[in-house]
């Protein structure tokens, strides 16, 4: 059994959802905040 | 601790520290993988597949200080009605069942070379697999307070995140009490019985994820306050 | 007395009353809740013939032996205080070797000897580079030390 397809796999795996939950969070922060933003300026 | 309840306050703070978390955390965590890739010697045992340690660990470290901080923030909510800790809790949970679910996983990838099996109803691994139902649970019960208008989470999502803090010491003893297949504690207060050649990157990473941990959750924060912030003012338009 | 404290001793009784419960519980369960019966828990407490249980121990050094068939191993395990003999036909896992630890599935035998079915390889809490195999480990500070 290759040992390193595992460690890929994983290591893989951590980064990928890693990445993913850090770019939705950015998004949704910026998404909110800019529209707290555009709320702001309107009133 | 009410210094940091005003959320214009508790933002100035947080805009800053934001990106410095995120950024300063992904630069350790990349450097500790890949030391622990690269640069550290295989396990006299394991072999190479000992590497999945240096991500495993700081995944289950996260798991369950992410309850532990639910558990913190719920207790300020419900005994200080501090304003800033529903949010808190609500902002941790996602990524907080995020990690606990790549600790299960990248320990079934881990287990099938060095125990020969996928997954085995063990104590260790049955009790952390019960910290991510606790997860789900807590963020339906977030999800349903959040659609109720309010921006954090209700109190009895916050007595369900303390009641599940008992479970956090199962599973720190579970590989104690009982026998386990997973293996008992490494690093203990008397030391370590990693070998330090072995050990040092768990360092990075663990400060790493640790560090973008916080970044996610600020991040989270945020969104959640602006969020609050436009609905406050779509009602007060609202009412004229 | 502010409703503040009120709450906050509510909270703690509450909490303390709930840990309690569940630690309570969970040291209740300490017997269903192992995962595998040790030798000696075979010995004290008596596994029936036939029943389906996991044993789980050190594999004691210089115990494998391979039967003519080829396929068929015979080993002995160990908790430190009872030793149970024990066989199993198949391959086993990478890890499975002398002075390391094991997890089998399966059931004794009328003789006493365990006829596992399926090998599970247990290793312990230490982790080392190869170069420093077959040095002893100091349960005091933690440290690698030759063999001598």
């Amino acid at each position: 059994m290759n040992q390193w397809a595992f460690v890929v796999g994983a290591y893989a795996l951590t980064f990928f959802a890693t990445g993913l939950i850090s770019a939705l969070s950015w998004r949704a922060m910026r998404v909110s905040e800019g529209r707290a933003r555009q709320v702001a300026d309107r009133s | 601790m009410h210094r940091f309840a005003n959320p214009a306050r508790f933002l100035q703070i947080a805009r800053p520290l934001t990106g410095w978390l995120f950024w300063s955390g992904l630069l350790l965590l990349l450097i500790g993988s890949g030391c622990g890739l690269f640069l550290t010697p295989a396990d006299y045992l394991q072999g190479d597949t000992v590497r999945i340690l240096y991500i495993h660990v700081p995944a289950a470290w996260l798991g369950m200080a992410g309850w532990s901080g639910i558990a913190i923030a719920a207790l300020m909510q419900l005994v200080w009605r501090h304003p800033l800790a529903a949010v808190a809790g609500r902002a941790i949970a996602v990524p907080g069942a995020l990690f606990t679910a790549i600790c299960l996983l990248t320990g079934s990838i881990w287990g099938r070379p060095t125990w020969g099996t996928w997954w085995e109803w063990d104590g260790r691994m049955t009790s952390m697999l019960v910290l991510f139902f606790l997860y789900l649970g807590y963020i339906a019960l977030a999800h349903a307070s959040a659609r109720q208008g309010s921006g954090g989470v209700s109190p009895v999502a916050a007595i369900f995140g303390l009641v599940g803090a008992v479970n956090i010491p199962i599973i720190n003893r579970s590989v104690v009490w009982w026998n386990s297949l997973h293996q008992g504690p490494s690093i203990t207060l008397r030391g370590s019985s990693i070998d330090t050649t072995l050990l040092w990157p768990l360092g990075l990473t663990l400060l790493g994820f640790t560090l973008l941990f916080g970044g996610i959750v600020l991040m989270r924060m945020r969104a959640i306050l602006a969020h609050n912030k436009i609905e406050a003012r779509m009602q007060r338009l609202a009412r004229g | 007395m502010k409703a503040k404290h009120q709450r906050l001793i509510l909270v703690i009784v509450a909490l303390a009353a709930l840990i309690g419960a569940g630690l309570l519980a969970a040291s209740a369960l300490k017997d269903e809740a192992a995962y595998f019966y040790a030798p000696n828990d075979v010995r004290t407490k008596g596994v029936e013939p036939g029943k389906a249980i996991r044993l789980g121990g050190m594999v004691v050094k210089g115990s494998i032996k391979r039967a003519s068939d080829g396929v068929t191993i015979h080993f002995d395990v160990t908790d430190g205080k009872a030793t149970v003999p024990a066989s199993f036909k198949g391959i086993t896992p990478d890890l499975f070797r002398e002075g390391s630890g094991v997890v089998a599935e399966g059931a004794f035998d009328k003789s006493g000897i365990f006829q596992a079915t399926n090998l599970l390889a247990k290793h312990d809490e230490r982790y080392m580079p190869r170069e420093l195999q077959g040095m002893k480990y100091d349960e005091k500070t933690h440290k690698m030390k030759a063999d001598r």
